[in-house]
């Protein structure tokens, strides 16, 4: 216990560090009487009600008689974005009245004054209980009965809600559909389990038989003692059904739960007959494991207390290894849970270590990057053209998403930089792929790491994966490809178009020899579009030389590409090597973006505006450790709102009512 | 038979309601007789069409039943005397600050209110959509209330540039404000999960104890339910309703009985038909040819239909913003959203009206379907009432005024099709809900922002 008052303590206190760093301290000033004429005189003139130029009215916050401190604290994400437009120079625009450096300092001390005000560091926030996205139930049928069941091709299909991730528990539903499909699916898994005699004796390694030894030994119990016989049978049933049972549940069992699923086995073993029952009633009785609520949703139970508390070692481990391994916990992690105490930093980063080194931490590397970066469904949807681009095969898709789910993983666990999702001087290939880039040398399918020298390749820019997910059937798309990054990479996405944009003449932009740019610059005339387009499509310009399906190429036909431009903030670059360079010194941003993410996903709900604190200390640590993965891994796990929980304020607000 | 009839409320008001009436064969409409008519459910589809049409060439010139079919509505000619075209109703709402150009237009389609913006943590369709409170109310009789069927998967993530979760443009059907229904799209498994047991020499597998494990599990959940707060509560409550309707399923032997006397010889024939089209297309087209998997879950749900497995059903041709590549069609190089966005330009407005044509053929292919399953004395289009339309009207401007309704079949008599409607301007849609709501034997007061019955559409 000691070691966790210490672990919480260090994180306050380095949180309440970087807050230091940010504020002015002073109480007496008034912040709002600070805020509100700078406002005022730079934002009201466009972000008014009936303009809400970029969908946003800061005039809104500061309009009646309600007290505007509070509002602003409600709008508080709105208003974290403000702080950043404002910092980056991007606002105000240029050619509206000029923000001087004190003002801007005024500014954005007075709002980061407010918002932190408000902030309280010991609400760790609300998951809801969750069913397992499908690929955890993948993972986790894989890992308690041996079987690989295929089911995102089986179950109807999830949304996803918070950044974009499957296991985000408000889009997991159960319908009745769903319900039949689970059943079904347990039905099959448990008679390919049965079928196969290999995977059986794991679930089963001592079938117990009823042989005419142990009959009579039996008879001769009831004839001499006069109690029942001794029902091996149960015993032999219930050394396999719990152990795997508290697997699929991820903790121990209750006595009751104990009994209700043996008496399940009981029920179907007395009512089956012949030589197989003991094997046919375990089957039945395992299938209601898998369709047992406490095995399809991950839930962590409420104390009888009215403020934050630790989640249960139990359920801290399988946080854990849900976000890590997307699966339940091992033997070992199962086991420490049980004996030491995993808020223990110490153990808790010896935990975190050993687990990134398992070869499960791919189903995180999979599952999280293929989100993050958009290309979940690369291999199943062909967005190419395919008779523009008949060499985009499946296998090449394949291949292409394979290269992002190698390399993330090698950052994550071996390289441990983030950085290098931006620029690295490797990828991994295979012949196929590397064939698609241009590069020789690469025979076979597997894929292997390459170093790369002057290559235009290295980092996630380079990939094909991402370039063809970010480009339009028949060419590339530079606003796409712009907004991606400020959205993905950077975490300031842009407003959306206004609704009479319009989109670029497709018959002209067929021609292979258009110059996107031209047409492009024509479209961006438009007073209404160019502020961000400004914004988005420089970056897409960047990345030209590669096109549709992410070749490489040095011209559309025999006109040359001009791959150089000039960022808002006004860095000039040319091509992707330069433009790779701007990104990797954009830290901030990038490790802002980084932790939101990782956050978001490890703990299955949005970043709200509550979690600053947390954010900015992640951000923090990823910078002074030179984006180090496993250091930022290991902060995540050991935060306050990855260990601890709260219980539903509607459930307390009911039983107020009830008094 | 006769090929006129009187409505029976037109001669009420005729007469005066103080002389009793008899039930006249003239008051019957054509093709029924007084004995089938009370019997016969009436059936409810929503299809659903992405991204708006090509407003040039999809309303007919003439109002009244002397119209001629545009060229998009031009495969509707075998049908042109089943079908009501609607003109200008509207879904209110679909607007409100912060509504963007798709999202906001879709999920409420049947729900008519107004969803909450969210990118997925408190989902809102406003309300329950209408083909839900249908299933709710007549869905009870038979296998399934209710099935939604559609081509392509949920859509997944967030729409960052406009700050919606994907899933509202991939869901018509909500079971309640914040529960979307999921719905099948691969023709083997929707066909299989109703009439696998139907096919000749099929045996059912056995599963003697599905009843004691669902027993088991729902008090699993009641046990788990004590534990949790009140939000993870309501979430637990989808899983406790979900092993609920299995064990209807399984329980309701009567209904099992009544659903297997139906399957007739003639219906064994079409399932077994369709069995191998299904078979083939797995194993030589998959995911190629869309019509052909267009068409297979559209008979899945004729099928359903006759048979009486539902009465409910919606069909989403794709989510919206679908960017479904249509270059399979003669004329069309591109695809789907993107041709939407037409800029008013020749060229992509025609490829634009190729690819709601294609829309309306399926239809077409669908209501010609239910014409040529016979029931009673008539066919199931007569007591079908299958809604076709958009979110939207002119994609490229995200228009929501004036949306493309179609709706087809005679309603089990209520309903007087084959005419070109022009409403007053801005007429909420919700108004043909209630008006269905009527046919259906539903009787509402009110539903969203109606304001009254298109009365022009009943008999």
């Amino acid at each position: 216990m000691k070691s966790l008052i210490f672990v919480h303590t260090f994180f306050l206190f380095a949180a309440l560090n970087s807050t230091n760093a940010m504020v002015v301290e002073d109480e007496v000033i008034d912040h709002v009487a600070m805020l509100m004429p700078l406002a005022e005189k730079h934002c009201f003139s466009c972000h008014h009600d009936t303009k809400r130029s970029g969908g946003l009215s800061i005039k809104s916050y500061f309009m009646g008689i309600n007290d505007f401190e509070s509002r602003i604290v409600r709008g508080g994400k709105v208003w974290t974005n403000i702080i950043q437009t404002v910092k980056s120079g991007e606002m105000p625009p240029a050619g509206e009245p000029h923000m001087t450096h004190q003002e801007r300092d005024a500014f954005i001390n007075s709002v980061n004054a407010i918002l932190l005000k408000s902030l309280s560091s010991n609400d760790p926030g609300r998951v809801v209980i969750r069913r397992l996205s499908h690929n955890e139930y993948e993972y986790s049928i894989y890992n308690l009965v041996g079987v690989k069941f295929d089911a995102k091709s089986r179950f109807p299909n999830d949304g996803s809600g918070g950044a974009g991730f499957d296991n985000f528990p408000n889009t997991l539903f159960v319908t009745p559909l769903k319900m039949e499909r689970y059943y079904d699916a347990a039905d099959e898994i448990m008679d390919l389990a049965y079928s196969d005699p290999s995977t059986w004796i794991k679930i089963v390694p001592k079938p117990y038989k009823e042989n005419l030894l142990r009959r009579i030994f039996n008879w001769l119990v009831r004839l001499f003692s006069g109690k029942n016989y001794v029902e091996n049978h149960l015993i032999a049933a219930e050394e396999i059904i719990i152990p795997f049972t508290s697997n699929a549940f991820r903790r121990f069992l209750k006595p009751e739960e104990k009994q209700i699923y043996l008496s399940l086995f009981k029920e179907v073993y007395d009512g089956t007959e012949g030589k197989d029952k003991f094997n046919l009633a375990i089957k039945e009785t395992l299938k209601a494991v898998l369709i047992s609520p406490n095995f399809l949703y991950r839930y962590e139970e409420e104390q009888p207390v009215n403020h934050a508390y630790p989640l249960s070692n139990f359920e801290l481990a399988s946080r854990l290894s849900f976000f890590l391994w997307s699966t339940f916990p091992d033997k070992e992690l199962f086991e420490v849970a049980y004996r030491d105490d995993l808020h223990d930093v110490r153990v808790l980063k010896k935990q975190v270590q050993r687990m990134l080194e398992d070869e499960k931490a791919k189903h995180f590397s999979e599952s999280f990057a293929t989100q993050w970066f958009g290309i979940s469904r690369f291999k199943e949807e062909n967005t190419a053209d395919p008779e523009r681009y008949p060499e985009m095969t499946p296998s090449l898709r394949a291949s292409m998403y394979q290269e992002l789910v190698e390399f993330f993983h090698y950052v994550l666990t071996e390289s441990k930089n983030f950085l290098e999702l931006i620029d690295s001087d490797y990828t991994f290939l295979n012949e196929e792929l590397a064939n698609h880039y241009g590069i020789g040398g690469i025979s076979g399918e597997d894929f292997r790491k390459v170093a790369l020298v002057n290559s235009p390749r290295g980092g996630i820019l380079g990939m094909g994966s991402i370039l063809t997910s970010t480009s339009l059937p028949i060419r590339t798309s530079p606003v796409l490809r712009g907004k991606w990054v400020l959205e993905e990479i950077l975490g300031t996405p842009a407003p959306p178009p206004p609704p009479d944009a319009g989109e670029l003449p497709e018959e002209e932009a067929a021609d292979a020899n258009a110059s996107i740019r031209d047409l492009l610059t024509i479209h961006r005339s438009k007073p209404a579009c160019i502020s961000c387009h400004q914004k988005m499509d420089p970056i897409g310009f960047g990345l030209e030389n590669f096109d549709a399906i992410g070749r490489w190429r040095n011209g559309y036909g025999t006109d040359p590409i001009v791959a150089w431009d000039t960022l808002p903030s006004g860095e000039v670059f040319n091509g992707p090597f330069d433009l790779k360079k701007i990104l990797a010194t954009k830290k901030e941003l990038f490790a802002r973006t980084i932790s939101e993410k990782i956050f978001t996903y490890a703990i299955g709900r949005n970043v709200e505006f509550r979690d600053e604190l947390y954010i900015q200390a992640l951000v923090k640590n990823l910078i002074e450790n030179d984006f180090n993965s496993e250091q930022f891994i290991i902060a995540l796990a050991s935060s306050y709102p990855f260990r601890y929980k709260v219980n539903d304020t509607a459930e307390k607000f009911k039983m107020i009512a009830k008094n | 038979m006769s090929n006129w009839h009187i409505s029976r409320r037109r001669m009420l008001k005729g007469l005066g309601a103080s002389i009793a009436l008899p039930f006249l064969q003239a008051m019957v409409p054509p093709g029924m007789s007084i004995y089938n008519m009370e019997k016969k459910p009436v059936r409810f589809a929503c299809m659903f069409m992405p991204n708006g049409v090509n407003k040039f060439h999809w309303t007919p010139e003439k109002f009244g039943r002397d119209f001629e079919l545009t060229s998009t509505l031009r495969p509707l000619s075998n049908v042109k005397n089943d079908i009501l075209i609607l003109n200008n109703l509207m879904n209110k709402g679909s607007i409100f600050p912060g509504a963007d150009g798709h999202y906001a237009k879709t999920a409420n389609l049947l729900t008519g209110l107004p969803i909450y913006q969210t990118v997925g943590d408190n989902l809102h369709s406003g309300g329950i959509s209408f083909d839900q409170l249908i299933a709710k109310h007549n869905g009870q009789d038979t296998l399934l209330d209710s099935v939604q069927y559609g081509m392509d998967r949920i859509n997944s993530g967030i729409d960052g540039a406009v700050g919606f979760t994907r899933l509202y443009g991939s869901v018509i059907s909500w079971k309640t404000p914040t529960q979307p229904c999921s719905r099948e799209i691969d023709p083997r498994m929707a066909f299989d999960r109703l009439f696998r047991g139907s096919l000749p020499n099929s045996s059912p597998k056995e599963d003697k104890w599905k009843k004691s494990i669902l027993d088991l599990v729902k008090d699993d959940a009641d046990a788990l339910q004590r534990k949790l707060g009140r939000a993870d509560q309501d979430k637990l409550e989808e899983y406790l309703e979900s092993i609920r309707s299995i064990e209807k399923r399984i329980d309701n032997e009567e209904k099992i009985k009544a659903f297997e006397n139906k399957i007739t010889p003639a219906i064994q024939k079409e399932l077994v038909g369709l069995n191998m089209r299904i078979n083939e297309f797995n194993e030589t087209f998959v995911g190629v040819d869309i019509t052909e998997k267009t068409r297979q879950m559209l008979d899945i749900m004729a099928l359903a239909f006759w048979t009486d497995a539902t009465r409910v059903g919606t069909f989403m041709f794709g989510n919206s913003v679908s960017n479904r590549n249509f270059s399979f069609l003669p004329g069309v190089q591109g695809s789907h959203h993107q041709l939407s966005h037409h800029q008013n330009l020749e060229d992509q407005l025609e490829q634009y009206r190729i690819i709601n044509e294609w829309h309306v053929e399926q239809y077409a292919y669908f209501l010609e379907k239910l014409k040529s399953l016979p029931e009673g004395d008539s066919n199931l289009l007569d007591s079908s009432m299958i809604m076709f339309c958009s979110g939207l009207r002119d994609g490229n401007s995200h228009s929501p005024y004036n949306l493309p309704v179609l709706v087809g079949g005679k309603g089990g008599g209520g309903l007087k099709p084959g005419q070109n409607l022009d409403f007053e301007k801005d007429t909420p849609l919700a108004n043909l809900y209630l008006s269905m709501a009527r046919v259906l034997d539903m009787p509402l007061e009110c539903f969203a922002d109606s304001t009254g019955e298109l009365c022009e559409i009943h008999v």
